[in-house]
């Protein structure tokens, strides 16, 4: 296709979009002449494609993983609760649960955190906008390629041996002996969450710098002309102010890590005990032929995992109602 | 003001710190890519940028390049197919003792020939008999190498044939595949924010909860269902629309609950205002939620199209491997092969990957402007 | 003199005639203009080039078109997109425990019999090749699905000629001179062995593949067959004294480069440099014939590096025993032109043409072996056909949960220190998990 077919194509594929929303609204305000009692067709045209795509794309799949569950591995035979009996019985699914927790505790705080100070810091500073950048360039980076940047950090060698992996490199500058940081249980789990802090603040970064737009200037300025310092300003005026943005991003990291698998099949694919729920699923979705009914248990185990935090958007959105 | 100048230059500092951490995967990753192929997986890329030594084994050509001068045979030549700049200190002519002679010095081999290597790779190997070896002998040399870098890699990969092709599919993919979410979900996040309808707070519960879904549950049933739709119309199951319907899809849930994270924190009261003065839901969207969501829409656009931009599976699943169709990642991919020596072509197609994103980074910085909000809250 | 030009002009025209048809028969097939076959697998270049090439021979010859597409997550990609129904025509699959899968669901179209003759008739012990392409269809019935085509010697061990003639070493011929010459590269400060199991989400791949070379050396052939279907447990102290004799290999700090920890982190692929580097690394490298294409450029087979056969012991009175493996072409839709391709690649055309490019053995008696690139590879297709006792890698033939899952993780963990015990226990819980 040449350039000129495929800028047409696009086009009129956001064209279509587009007027969608325009000709259905215009028909209704020509059809009802602005009566406000019609404003349910008016939310119905709203919510309509992305709603329809909502049951296609996502509750489809749901329904149909769960109806897996209960089957056996060619998604035949019905084979009742055994795929969670078995789940439950297997040694691999409680390390696994384990590991996440930890990756659940320790990634969505810290991104969050970095992320917020970065984008509050790098908005008052003469070369914010590069630093934002350089904190943002490892999002833009594929999961392939931060695969191949951090094992040119965490290669091992054997001692003796010329190190190709920059941390090894300076550990044997101190004379100490080389490590495969990758291999060592518990630590290398910290280290793959490393990669992954490393990645998603980038996130929470840009996020956070739109939604500090909203803070409002004039109460900023009072207040550094009451005298109080930037620290102050920060825990008093910044954080209050962004709490439900502080949430949201926590949320989506939160489903972020509860959804990775990239990462760690690119690092240690599992080894080492540094594997997690997406890995299993993943595993037991594809390999060798495939087991939907296993597998599917580990994606609903996943889902299941979010509820807490699901509930907790809930009441915050219950909560912001009542103000 | 001593305490501003204070704070800030701690702020600055701290700033620093973590751009200092964060560029030093990346920038070796950016050193990576402008290395010799064979030296990626042998000596670490801080190396590249200092004089280091090296240990290399070459080879001498054979008999059929022996001259004769005098009484004595020849073989001479330079060990160095390319000028790099090394300076030999020292060599060998066997593996137990790579370092057995220093330049100039004469080697005496087992058959009586004498061998010598000069500091910048010539060699004279002389005998008094004709040479017999079919192949030429080892020779091992220790260098030093002066920091080097090519361009070879990017070549490599920049003009390998396909790759701009491919750069313009995953355009055709992600553009549409960014913007169309966005359209989609700014109504729906709209809608659930600010318009009443039975069932909204039950619909956004599922949207929360849908955040989850693993994509790879999704796939197959969906690719089911693309199937179908192709039989029953005669059409191919793998398209351009179907892999755009596919991450509005998958992008659907993290969108929908940013955009309506921002629509809801804008004042109540501009709305109601505009409510009471007869404006129906569609003006006020248009008219006044859309251009105070700038910003927001900007870090979503970036987001969202980073996303579909490094998307692999996605991309795999929902179209065909045909070059008029194949996304850069799994161009890429392609590149990679069974070969070994393939981190040059990871290291230098990650970077060249990287820039598109980043670019629509930079463009969309201006975005990111303040005030638009504060000037509307007065009063 | 007219008479001399023109008996000479014949004499020099047969000549040429005759020159030009002396090349093997070429392949002519029917006339199949407009069709399609399409083609998935898991090669990516320099491979897909020369299937490219292949499929080119067959559309010149048929008016077919032939579209090949290549990943390396073909493993996951074809499952998707047989469960999906969207499936090319040919799938080449790297394993045939995932083409049984594959059949059992329904997948897979069987091939007729007159390709298994073509097999039966061309293929060197024929039988063996048709029987690991036979798999039961969804309803428990077998038939016969898939081709071998392209496949690779595994019991080799590479080395530099040059760096055993400079240390003075022998290339061992039975196991114990092996062991023995391990320990004396030990002692004089070399390093015997590079071991790499690093291969992305295929992790330990190469480790079975000691296994299985390990397993053919100490005990009868049948007592291979049976712990690969798993009639003999994966935990029968057999297979512990295997993997402890893999362990004086691997486990050794002193006879694998790098260390023992080492040996799981280092990719497949940068495993063998150790055997070029300068000082060298180590010594001798075990691994199946397609690694030369990972060598650094620019070396030569023969010269700067060999391989001799992975010995089996003098007095175990086990033969010659060689692990080796393959790729399988199978049909996932009937259509004519689709069979075409598949009885095409059974012609000795295709295979010769490959056998030039270097990195393809064939078992195919009609390829003539001068067509091989280089006498390495002579060397290696006279192995093939050679051998006493032939055996198909045992991991590809394993269910996919076990040959492409436990036994690969199972095998890292064992050089990260895990007993032989453990390891084999958890493999055959993975065994039973499946049952």
């Amino acid at each position: 296709m040449t350039i000129f077919s495929l800028v047409l194509y696009v086009l009129a594929g956001i064209l279509v979009c587009i007027l969608y929303y325009y000709v259905s609204n215009f028909l209704l305000d020509f059809f009802t002449k602005k009566n406000s009692n019609y404003s349910l067709i008016r939310a119905f045209i709203f919510i309509a494609p992305a709603f329809i795509v909502l049951v296609i794309f996502i509750l489809y799949p749901v329904f149909e993983t769960v109806r897996l569950s209960f089957f056996d591995k060619f998604g035949r035979e019905f084979v009742g609760i055994n795929n969670y009996i078995w789940a439950v019985n297997d040694p691999e699914f409680r390390r696994c649960i384990l590991n996440n927790l930890g990756w659940l505790l320790i990634v969505p705080t810290l991104s969050t955190i970095f992320g917020l100070v970065i984008a509050y810091l790098a908005d008052r500073i003469w070369w914010g906008t590069i630093a934002k950048s350089i904190i943002f360039m490892p999002m833009a980076i594929s999961f392939v390629g931060a695969g191949v940047i951090w094992k040119f950090i965490y290669d091992y060698r054997g001692p003796g041996d010329q190190q190709i992996g920059f941390l090894n490199a300076i550990v044997v500058s101190f004379g100490l002996d080389p490590q495969a940081w990758i291999t060592i249980p518990i630590w290398n789990n910290l280290f793959l969450m490393a990669i992954m802090v490393w990645i998603q603040t980038g996130l929470a970064m840009v996020i956070f710098s739109a939604a500090l737009r909203e803070v409002p200037k004039e109460m900023l300025e009072a207040a550094r002309i009451d005298g109080a310092g930037e620290l102050k300003i920060f825990t008093s005026i910044i954080i209050p102010y962004l709490q439900q943005t502080i949430l949201v991003i926590w949320t989506i990291i939160t489903i972020v890590v509860l959804k990775i698998f990239d990462i760690i099949v690119a690092m240690t694919n599992g080894q080492w005990q540094t594997e997690v729920l997406a890995n299993l699923m993943f595993d037991w979705m594809f390999r060798g032929g495939g087991d939907s009914g296993r597998g599917s248990v580990f994606a609903i185990v996943i889902m299941i995992a979010v509820i807490p935090v699901m509930i907790l958007n809930i009441y915050r959105h219950k909560q912001e109602q009542k103000i | 003001m001593k305490k501003n100048i204070f704070s800030s230059i701690i702020a600055q500092l701290i700033l620093l710190v973590f751009v200092i951490l964060w560029i030093i995967p990346t920038f070796g990753l950016f050193v990576s890519s402008f290395r010799d192929k064979d030296l990626l997986a042998v000596s670490g890329w801080w190396t590249s940028l200092i004089t280091t030594e090296v240990n290399e084994i070459h080879r001498t050509l054979n008999k059929d390049s022996q001259i004769q001068e005098n009484d004595i045979y020849i073989i001479k030549e330079n060990l160095f197919d390319k000028d790099k700049g090394k300076k030999i200190t020292s060599f060998g002519i066997t593996s137990k003792n790579i370092n057995q002679f220093l330049i100039e010095e004469k080697a005496t081999l087992k058959d009586g020939s004498e061998l010598t290597v000069s500091e910048n790779g010539d060699y004279v190997w002389k005998s008094q008999n004709p040479f017999k070896n079919k192949n030429g002998k080892r020779i091992f040399i220790t260098a030093s190498s002066p920091p080097n870098f090519t361009l070879e890699n990017y070549k490599e990969v920049l003009f390998k044939e396909g790759v701009g092709q491919a750069f313009l599919n995953t355009l055709t993919v992600a553009i549409p595949s960014t913007i169309i979410p966005l359209i989609i979900c700014s109504f729906f996040a709209y809608a659930l924010s600010w318009m009443k309808f039975f069932g909204r707070d039950t619909l956004l519960a599922i949207i929360i909860a849908s955040l989850v879904v693993p994509l790879q549950m999704s796939l197959i049933p969906l690719l089911s269902i693309y199937n179908d739709i192709g039989a029953l119309f005669n059409v191919s199951s793998k398209s351009y629309p179907g892999v755009w319907m596919a991450h509005t899809g998958f992008g659907l849930a993290t969108t929908t609950f940013l955009l309506r994270n921002f629509i809801k924190s804008l004042p109540h009261e501009m709305i109601e205002a505009a409510r009471v003065d007869g404006a129906t839901h569609y003006d006020i969207f248009t008219k006044i939620i859309l251009p105070l969501s700038i910003p927001a829409f900007a870090s979503i656009f970036i987001l969202q199209f980073l996303w579909v931009w490094n998307d692999l599976l996605v991309g795999l699943v929902f179209l065909d491997q045909v070059p008029s169709e194949i996304i850069i990642t799994a161009k890429l991919r392609e590149l990679l092969g069974s070969r070994g020596e393939n981190w040059e072509i990871l290291t230098t197609g990650a970077f060249v990957s990287m820039t598109v994103p980043l670019a629509i980074f930079f463009l969309l910085q201006k975005y990111f402007i303040r005030g638009l909000v504060a000037g509307s809250v007065k009063g | 003199m007219n008479t001399t030009i023109k008996l000479t002009l014949a004499f020099l025209v047969s000549v040429l005639f005759f020159n030009t048809n002396v090349n093997a028969e070429s392949y002519s097939g029917p006339d199949l203009s407009g069709q399609k076959v399409t083609i998935s697998g898991p090669w990516l270049a320099p491979e897909d080039g020369y299937i490219r090439e292949i499929a080119a021979i067959f559309e010149k010859a048929t008016g077919a078109t032939v579209e090949y597409g290549g990943s390396d997550s073909f493993e996951q990609q074809i499952v998707i997109d047989i469960k999906a129904g969207s499936p090319p025509d040919l799938a080449i699959f790297p394993q045939p425990g995932l083409a049984a899968n594959m059949a059992a669901i329904g997948g897979l179209v069987p091939l007729n019999d007159d390709v298994k003759n073509e097999v039966l008739n061309n293929y060197a012990a024929g039988q063996s090749w048709v029987d690991l392409a036979t798999y039961p269809d969804e309803n428990g019935n077998d038939q016969f699905y898939a081709i071998f085509y392209k496949v690779n010697v595994k019991s080799l061990v590479w080395y530099s000629p040059d760096n055993f003639e400079d240390n003075g070493y022998e290339v061992p011929t039975t196991m114990e001179d092996l062991i023995a010459l391990t320990e004396q590269m030990a002692s004089e400060g070399n390093t015997p062995w590079c071991i790499g199991l690093g291969s992305g989400d295929a992790t330990g791949w190469p480790a079975t593949d000691w296994m299985e070379d390990i397993m053919l050396r100490t005990h009868s052939p049948s007592v291979y067959d049976k712990w690969v279907s798993n009639e003999m447990p994966f935990n029968d102290p057999k297979v512990l004294e295997a993997m402890d004799f893999f362990g004086f290999f691997a486990l050794n700090d002193k006879y694998v480069n790098g260390g023992s920890k080492a040996v799981a982190t280092t990719d497949f692929r940068d495993a063998p440099n150790g055997l070029f580097s300068s000082p060298a690394e180590c010594m001798m490298h075990r691994q199946a014939s397609f690694i030369p294409a990972f060598f650094p450029e620019g070396l030569e087979a023969g010269v700067d590096y060999d391989f001799f056969y992975f010995p089996a012991y003098a007095t175990k009175d086990l033969g010659k025993p060689v692990l080796g493996g393959g790729t399988l072409f199978a049909a996932t839709n009937d259509n004519q032109a689709t069979m075409e391709f598949v009885k095409f690649l059974l012609h000795s055309e295709p295979n010769e043409h490959w056998m030039a490019k270097g990195g393809f053995l064939t078992p195919h008696k009609g390829a003539d072996l001068s067509a091989y690139s280089s006498d390495t590879f002579r060397k290696l297709g006279e192995i093939l056909t050679g051998a006493t006792t032939f055996r198909f890698d045992g991991s590809d033939l394993m269910p996919g949960a076990i040959g492409a899952g436990s036994f690969w993780t199972g095998m890292v963990d064992y050089t990260n220190g895990k007993s032989a015990k453990d390891v084999a226990d958890a493999i055959q819980a993975s065994w039973d998990a499946i049952k």
